[in-house]
Parts: C-alpha cells; sequence; structure tokens
C-alpha cells in the first residue's frame, strides 16, 4: 500500500515536473536564441542624473575626453560629478568659456586595455574633435601587486612597469595619430592604502610615478598631475567609503590642480 | 484428439555461431496431453523452449501456438503461454505476492480471486508477504510455477521443474500438473534430464539427443514394449528354454536364481501361471520398469563417443 | 503500457537505488551548502580587512555609489548599444538589491540551489541518472528476470518503453529532490528566499566573442526554471546513452563503468583536445549548458545553446533507435 501512493505521487510529480520542464526548457532556449528582448517593464524608466548638454561645435566650448579606469570615470564620487563636473563648474565660474566632456573611463581598466580602446578606433571621433585629453590610467596594472610577497613584488613590479611604459608609450602614439594638437592631462598615482603601508611600497608607487612622467613629458603637449602629495595625509578626508576611490572632496581637490594647470591652456583656446 | 493442437513446431532449426544447437524439431501437442521432453544436458532442450516462447529466433521453421505464429502474432500467441524457464527468477527484492502482482499487472484478465486461488494451489499462503530473497529453491520454484499458471494458460512450459524441490514437494507438484492437465485442459510440456521424473508424469515424451529429437512415443507403449521382468525361480536353465520353446522369449540369466527377459505384448499372469504349472518353484517376479531407462541411455549415450 | 511503468516504479522503489540516490544528495548538498556557508563568511571578513569596511553593512552606500556611476555610463551619448544593454541589467539588480535591502554579497537558499544545479550539471547529475539507468536493463539481464518478462503477452517494444518511460519519470523524480532538498538544506544556512531577485542572461556568441547586447534580467524563479529545465535535458541524454549500454551490456557494473569512463574522459577531452573540431560534437562537452544561461562559456565559434542542444538531441535519439532495435531483435540467452 504504502508502494502504491508512492507510484502515485512518483507520478503526478513527474507529470507535473515534466510540464513545467519542458515550458523552462522552451523558454532556456528562446531567451538565448531572441534577437534583441525588451528590457524587462521592472525597470523604471532610467532618469538621467547629469544633464549632458548637446556637443555643438561652438567657439566658447572646450571639447574635452576623460579617458582610463575607474578615477577617470569618477567611480566614488558620491555626488556622481566627476571630473567632469567639477572641471565645468569651476570654468563657469572663473571663465566665460564652456566644457563639454565626454566620459568613457571603465572600472579596472589597464593600460593594456586603454590600448585595445584606442586601437579598436571606436574613440575616433570623438578624439579628433576633442580639446584635451585627460587620461588616469595605472591604478589596476600596479594595484594587485601590493598584496604579493616581497621576493615576487620586486620582480613582478619591473615586470609590470616595462609592461606598462611600453603600453603607454603606444597609447600617445594612437592619441596623437588622431588629435596631434590637443593637450594631454594624465594623472599621476595616489596611494589609497597609506595608513597600510609600508616603506618598500611607497618606494615601488613613487618609482612608477617617476617614470610615467619622464615619459608623459616626451610627449610635447602633454602635463603629468601628481596626486600622491595631494592624498598622502588626507586619505581619511579624500578616499570614498569603498577604501579605494576618491570621494567627492578628492576629486574635487585633484580637480582644482587641473584646473589651476589649465588655466592659461584654456584661455587660449 | 479432434481438437485443434495447442503447440507446433515444425522443423525448428536453430544455428548460434555456426553451430547447430536444434537441428529440425517437428512436434504437434494436444489439449490436457503432459509432455515429457527428455534429454540429456546440452541437448538442445532449453533452446528448443526459448524458441517456442520467443526469446530466441529460431534461424528456420516456424512455432505455432494456438494456431497463432510466435513469430509473427507474438502477442496473440503468448497469451497462451505461461512458462518457467531454467530457473525460477524471480524479483529478489519484492515480496512473493508482489512478483505475482507484477505479472498479474501485465495481463487485464487477472483477478484477485486468482491470484488467491493460484499461491494456495502452490501451497505458498504462510510465505508469499516474505522477500523471494529469503525463500528456498523449492519455494521460488513453486512461486514460479504460480506465476506461469497464473494468467490460466492453454500450454504450460516447465523447464527442469522439479530442481530443487524435496520428495514431498516433487509428489505434490505431480499430482498438481495432473490436476492442471485433466482438470483445467492445460497442455503441460515438461523437460527433464531426469528418466524417472517424466516416467512419472508425463503421457508422452519425446527424447532429443544433440538436437533432434530421436524418439517420440506415448509413454504406455514405450514400457509395454519394452516390458522387462525379472523371476527368482528354481531352475533357470529349464525355465530360460521353457521361454524360448513355447513364447518366443529370449530370457537370460543374472544371478544364481534370477532370469530376467523382455516380455514384449505378451500378459505377465499368463507366463507366471505357464512357469508354476511347468513346475517350477517361482519365489519372486518383478518389472524392473528399467526399460524406458535402457531406451534413453541406449538413445542418447549409445554413440555419444563415436 | 501504464500498469507497465506503474511495475517498472514499484521495482525501483523495492531496489531502493532511487532512496540511495537521495541518500547521495543529501550528503552532497548538505556538505556544499556548508561549505558555502563558510566561504562567504570568509569572504566578508577579507572584505572588511582590505577595504576597512564591513561588507555586511555598508553594502549600501558602495551599491548606491555603484548605480549613480553606471546610470551615468548609460547616459553617455557615446556608449554602443551593446554596452548599454549589459549596464542596464546590471542597475536593475543594484536597484532590486537596494530596494529590497538584499546584500548581493549574501547567499541565497535561491541562489545556491541554482548554483547546485549548474555546478553538477556535467558531472554529478549524469551519475546519479547513470546510476539509476545503467540498471534498468541490465539489471534483468544479470538476475534472469528478463525472461519472464519477455514472455508474456506484452511486444518487447513495450517492455522496453515503459522502462524508458520509467526511467524519464526518475529523472525528474531526481531534479525534484535535488531541488526541494537543496532549497530547504541551503534554506537552514541562508534563509529562505530570493526567488525574485533579477538574474541577468541572454548571452549570445557573436563571431566568437561574448555579446551581452541581448543581455535581460529574470527573476531568479524564472532562470532556476531554466537551469533545471537544462538539467533535465541533459538528465534526458546521459539517461539514454546510459539506457542503450544497459540494454547492450548483460553487467550492470559493466554497463555503470562504461558510462562513467566516458563521461569522464570527456572531461579530459575538453580541456586536452578543445582544438580539435570533431570533440564538439562529442556529447560529453556539450552537457554544460547551463553556462550559455549565465554566459560563462568559453566562447568557441559555433558553439551555441542550440547546437549543443542539437547534438545531445542526436546522441539521444541514437541510442534510443539503437535500444529499440537491439531489444526487439536480440535472443535472449541468459
Amino acid at each position: 500500500m504504502f508502494k502504491k501512493s508512492m507510484w502515485y505521487s512518483i507520478l503526478v510529480i513527474a507529470f507535473v515536473g515534466f510540464v513545467i520542464l519542458a515550458n523552462g526548457f522552451y523558454q532556456a532556449i528562446l531567451v538565448t536564441t531572441q534577437a534583441n528582448p525588451q528590457p524587462t517593464s521592472e525597470s523604471a524608466p532610467l532618469e538621467s542624473t547629469t544633464d549632458l548638454t548637446p556637443s555643438s561645435k561652438n567657439p566658447n566650448t572646450i571639447q574635452m575626453l576623460i579617458l582610463g579606469d575607474s578615477v577617470a570615470k569618477g567611480t566614488g564620487d558620491e555626488k556622481s560629478k566627476g571630473f567632469s563636473g567639477y572641471l565645468s563648474e569651476y570654468l563657469k565660474n572663473n571663465t566665460s568659456k564652456e566644457i563639454i566632456a565626454d566620459n568613457v573611463g571603465i572600472d579596472g581598466l589597464e593600460s593594456t586595455g586603454l590600448l585595445e580602446q584606442l586601437q579598436s578606433r571606436r574613440l575616433e571621433q570623438q578624439l579628433t574633435h576633442t580639446d584635451i585629453v585627460l587620461v588616469s590610467i595605472g591604478g589596476n596594472d600596479i594595484r594587485s601587486i601590493l598584496t604579493l610577497n616581497s621576493f615576487d613584488k620586486e620582480n613582478e613590479f619591473k615586470v609590470r612597469l616595462d609592461r606598462y611604459l611600453s603600453n603607454l608609450k603606444l597609447t600617445f602614439q594612437e592619441l596623437r595619430k588622431s588629435n596631434p594638437n590637443s593637450t594631454i592631462i594624465f594623472l599621476g598615482l595616489y596611494n589609497p592604502y597609506e595608513k597600510v603601508t609600508n616603506l618598500e611600497d611607497s618606494q615601488l608607487l613613487n618609482s612608477w610615478n617617476f617614470n610615467t612622467q619622464q615619459l608623459v613629458e616626451t610627449d610635447g603637449k602633454a602635463i603629468f598631475i601628481p596626486t600622491y602629495d595631494l592624498f598622502k595625509y588626507n586619505t581619511g578626508r579624500f578616499i570614498a567609503q569603498d577604501g579605494l576611490h576618491p570621494n567627492s572632496a578628492g576629486y574635487q581637490a585633484i580637480s582644482n590642480r587641473i584646473s589651476r594647470s589649465l588655466e592659461m591652456i584654456i584661455a587660449g583656446l | 484428439m479432434q481438437q485443434p493442437p495447442v503447440l507446433e513446431l515444425t522443423n525448428l532449426r536453430k544455428t548460434i555461431k555456426g553451430k547447430d544447437i536444434v537441428k529440425g524439431i517437428n512436434l504437434t501437442l494436444y489439449p490436457s496431453q503432459i509432455f515429457g521432453f527428455l534429454g540429456p544436458n546440452g541437448a538442445g532442450k532449453t533452446t528448443t523452449i526459448r524458441m517456442i516462447v520467443g526469446l530466441i529466433k529460431p534461424t528456420e521453421g516456424s512455432v505455432k501456438i494456438c494456431g497463432y505464429s510466435v513469430a509473427h502474432e507474438f502477442v496473440k500467441a503468448l497469451s497462451n503461454v505461461g512458462c518457467i524457464i531454467e530457473s525460477p527468477d524471480m524479483y529478489q527484492y519484492l515480496t512473493g505476492m508482489e512478483n505475482l502482482l507484477q505479472f498479474a499487472a501485465m495481463n487485464k484478465a487477472i483477478s484477485q480471486q486468482r491470484i488467491k486461488d493460484v499461491i494456495e494451489m502452490v501451497g505458498l499462503q504462510h510465505r508469499v508477504n516474505d522477500k523471494v530473497s529469503t525463500y528456498s529453491l523449492g519455494m521460488r520454484q513453486r512461486l514460479g510455477i504460480a506465476q506461469a499458471i497464473i494468467s490460466k494458460p492453454k500450454l504450460l512450459i516447465l523447464d527442469e521443474p522439479t530442481n530443487g524441490l524435496d520428495p514431498a514437494g516433487i509428489t505434490e507438484f505431480r499430482n498438481l500438473i495432473r490436476k492442471l492437465a485433466y482438470e483445467e485442459g492445460m497442455t503441460v510440456f515438461v523437460s527433464s534430464h531426469i528418466l524417472l521424473e517424466i516416467q512419472q508424469m508425463c503421457d508422452i515424451v519425446s527424447i532429443i539427443k544433440q538436437g533432434s529429437v530421436v524418439k517420440t512415443a506415448n509413454i504406455q507403449d514405450l514400457l509395454q514394449d519394452n516390458d522387462k521382468i525379472e523371476w527368482q525361480l528354481s531352475d533357470p536353465e529349464t525355465a530360460i528354454s521353457l521361454l524360448r520353446e513355447h513364447w518366443n522369449i529370449q530370457a537370460s540369466q543374472l544371478k544364481k536364481n534370477t532370469i530376467s527377459a523382455n516380455i514384449g505384448p505378451h500378459p505377465l499372469a499368463k507366463l507366471n501361471e505357464f512357469l508354476i504349472t511347468e513346475g517350477l518353484a517361482l519365489t519372486y517376479c518383478s518389472a524392473t520398469g528399467n526399460t524406458l531407462e535402457d531406451l534413453f541411455l541406449d538413445l542418447t549415450v549409445g554413440d555419444e563417443i563415436v | 503500457m501504464f500498469s507497465l511503468i506503474e511495475n517498472e516504479v514499484i521495482k525501483m522503489i523495492s531496489k531502493k537505488r532511487l532512496l540511495f540516490v537521495i541518500a547521495i544528495l543529501v550528503a552532497l548538498i548538505s556538505v556544499f551548502a556548508y561549505g558555502q556557508h563558510h566561504a562567504s563568511e570568509r569572504i566578508k571578513t577579507q572584505l572588511s580587512q582590505r577595504m576597512g569596511i564591513s561588507a555586511t553593512t555598508d553594502w549600501h552606500k558602495i551599491a548606491d555609489q555603484q548605480l549613480i556611476e553606471l546610470k551615468n555610463r548609460l547616459d553617455s551619448p557615446y556608449r554602443d548599444e551593446k554596452d548599454k544593454s549589459a549596464l542596464r541589467v546590471r542597475i536593475e539588480q543594484l536597484q532590486y538589491n537596494l530596494d529590497n535591502d538584499i546584500n548581493p554579497l549574501e547567499q541565497s537558499a535561491a541562489k545556491f540551489t541554482t548554483k547546485f544545479m549548474e555546478q553538477s550539471i556535467f558531472l554529478f547529475l549524469p551519475l546519479l541518472i547513470i546510476m539509476l539507468a545503467s540498471d534498468m536493463v541490465s539489471g534483468e539481464s544479470s538476475s534472469g528476470t528478463i525472461k519472464l518478462l519477455l514472455v508474456r503477452n506484452v511486444p518487447r517494444w513495450k517492455v522496453l518503453l515503459s522502462k524508458f518511460l520509467t526511467l524519464i519519470m526518475l529523472e525528474i523524480i531526481v531534479l525534484f529532490f535535488a531541488f526541494v532538498l537543496s532549497e530547504i538544506i541551503s534554506g537552514l544556512f541562508f534563509g529562505f528566499g530570493g526567488w525574485n531577485a533579477p538574474v541577468a542572461t541572454g548571452f549570445k556568441l557573436v563571431a566568437g566573442k561574448l555579446d551581452t547586447s541581448s543581455v535581460l534580467n529574470v527573476p531568479q524563479w524564472r532562470y532556476t526554471l531554466m537551469v533545471y529545465s537544462l538539467a533535465f535535458f541533459v538528465s534526458f541524454v546521459v539517461g539514454s546513452i546510459s539506457f542503450m549500454i544497459s540494454v547492450l551490456v548483460r553487467s550492470t557494473a559493466a554497463s555503470i563503468g562504461i558510462i562513467m569512463s566516458t563521461l569522464v574522459a570527456g572531461n579530459f577531452i575538453s580541456y586536452f583536445l578543445s582544438d580539435w573540431k570533431i570533440t564538439r560534437y562529442m556529447f560529453m562537452v556539450n552537457l554544460r549548458l547551463t553556462d550559455y544561461l549565465s554566459g560563462s562559456f568559453q566562447p568557441i565559434e559555433g558553439m551555441t545553446l542550440l547546437f549543443s542542444i542539437l547534438v545531445l538531441l542526436g546522441w539521444a535519439s541514437a541510442s534510443i533507435i539503437i535500444s529499440f532495435v537491439y531489444f526487439t531483435k536480440k535472443d535472449i540467452l541468459v
């Protein structure tokens, strides 16, 4: 009798299960082969949080392209303005010029990725029309080294630095190929882990920044903006909740520096 | 014998890997017959039975059960068959009852009452709810018979059915078979390598050797044909010569006071009367019944060496 | 037919093989759930050490930030459509987590239940199915009971079909238990729920690269359903193949051995011979169907969900045909 009732439950489960699974199977095929599914209706209509003025060429506007990693993107800024926001605020207040920025920063981008991005020529149009290029790259190249032990660290650092520098060299070539006249602003690296970093790590980071700066200087119209000094005793103030990216104040501090350096160049545009 | 045949084998042949296992068997069985299929191990009995029930496809020839060809009308043909082949393999992990229910479920016509009846018929009512793995060989054999007869088949095929049965069980089994054949009208096909079993149970016997049937006959005829009698008497020499002269019987002396002879169609009573009136002191007389055995041995072992 | 299937199911129940399979499921799921629990605890402590934040409490702020940035990126007019749909999907997920106060770092029973099947689909699940399927015919051959089945007034194909349908039923039962058990056991560790959380799916392969343009979010329960459906299909295929071997081989041990070694060899093949084009037509390398849903497959030109399903279907139907042809023709000598 027990077996009989078990047989009936198995029969029912199997039958219902089959219908459900067949349906699921159909859905699975559909979802992977479908051409362009409509975004599900549950997603609230996305409202733009920043105003982007249409990009029209106008003598009083400055075109700016922000390239590189999460710092370029503005990750960590709780006001979500990023460089484009603070820089245009500054210009609006201090000059008659208006800045129109395109931000194509990508979280976690390494120098190799940036080079690929440029080589892919997807940014060609933006690049040729831009007046200023703001680049932040390298943080992700060096970051993972810090967790290695000291012996590996030395060797790995050299390998990474070499690769990074050669990537950077090519990156500059690509940039200049598309636009020989723009001003390139290159951000140095800061140390978000200042409180827990030992001397050795600091030396590595400085060596990285130094090499970068030398390479940037070989380009005639590029400027290296250091950030290391800015953050050294300000990590508490300038680093965001995630412990890695600058917060709003941090972005503003860097932006201020950039603005000062740019004042004369912008006036000339 | 006017009824249509239950089983018809026509020139049944089977070749496995180039070896002729069964070499053209012809056989016709009618209702209510108990048929003995006698042969030594490896003679092709089981192969023949497997062909009858469709487990093996014949290389040549045909099997018809109640007029239906096993090859072409399998379902109709097999509706009329119940069988045990080689050993009564049942599902060890099920109880006897569950085993029977399994087979009953495969045939709509079987009622709960029939299952009960069958269990009683084979005498398993006390152990039917135990797992088969706890059964003795004899009990498994009974269960095997139960599953074979559960669908009231017209043809019951039993391959070596008394294996593992104790003497009491064999007698009981013999009675059951008789009952099934004579009361329920089943045709029973029993295969065995044990002569006595066949002799005691069957009406008709076929002796099979190396894949061919060497002799088919009514068992009574076989026994009478070759009735062998032993006499213990006072003067064996005189008796031998008297039997030769008056009855044309070839007798031979076995022991000091014992002679034996095939008496053929002559009635034993007349012979005994004759011997006594001739003045011989007859102390003991018996029909040894070993004639079929002689025949069996003759027919099967005889030229095996050749 | 119906009573034949009932017979087979009763036999399966009595044989305790199904019980054994379920016992294995309980044991494994418990171990995995505990392991997952342990791992997620460790990740949390690691995170808090490295970033100086507590992942359990501060995740809202991080998520908020991420969300704003993603929205910014989405609004950029220069972003191409491809990236946008991936962004939208990510935004929806974050928004859902925020709205429903679900820490994305936390496990849920729903996630575990899905993950368990995704990880089982190419080896563990097939092994369970093999244990059931390999015995279906060869078990009867080795015990001699096959004779009893085939001398009834039921044609051979019906006997085999009833066994095959029973196998399909048991496959569903195994999946049912895998689902229910992992839901219950992992629910004890991670809490029940999480069935409405959005999960990204709909990845495609275009010109050898992962194409995210058609990515969309589906609720977890729908995703889980799809995972289990694909698992059912895999069970069906593996079941059919081992069923065939069970028909061809007389001993259960041999038939389990054959199909198991094939399966394990398949994992080697996909690892060592991935360049060799013919390997993609083997059934073993096509078992990871759920990878197509989650987008975690290695992009190999020409391999899509549909391709894999067709290859598997080819194997299954060939197995079924061979099983039936052989079974209805063969001489039973046991």
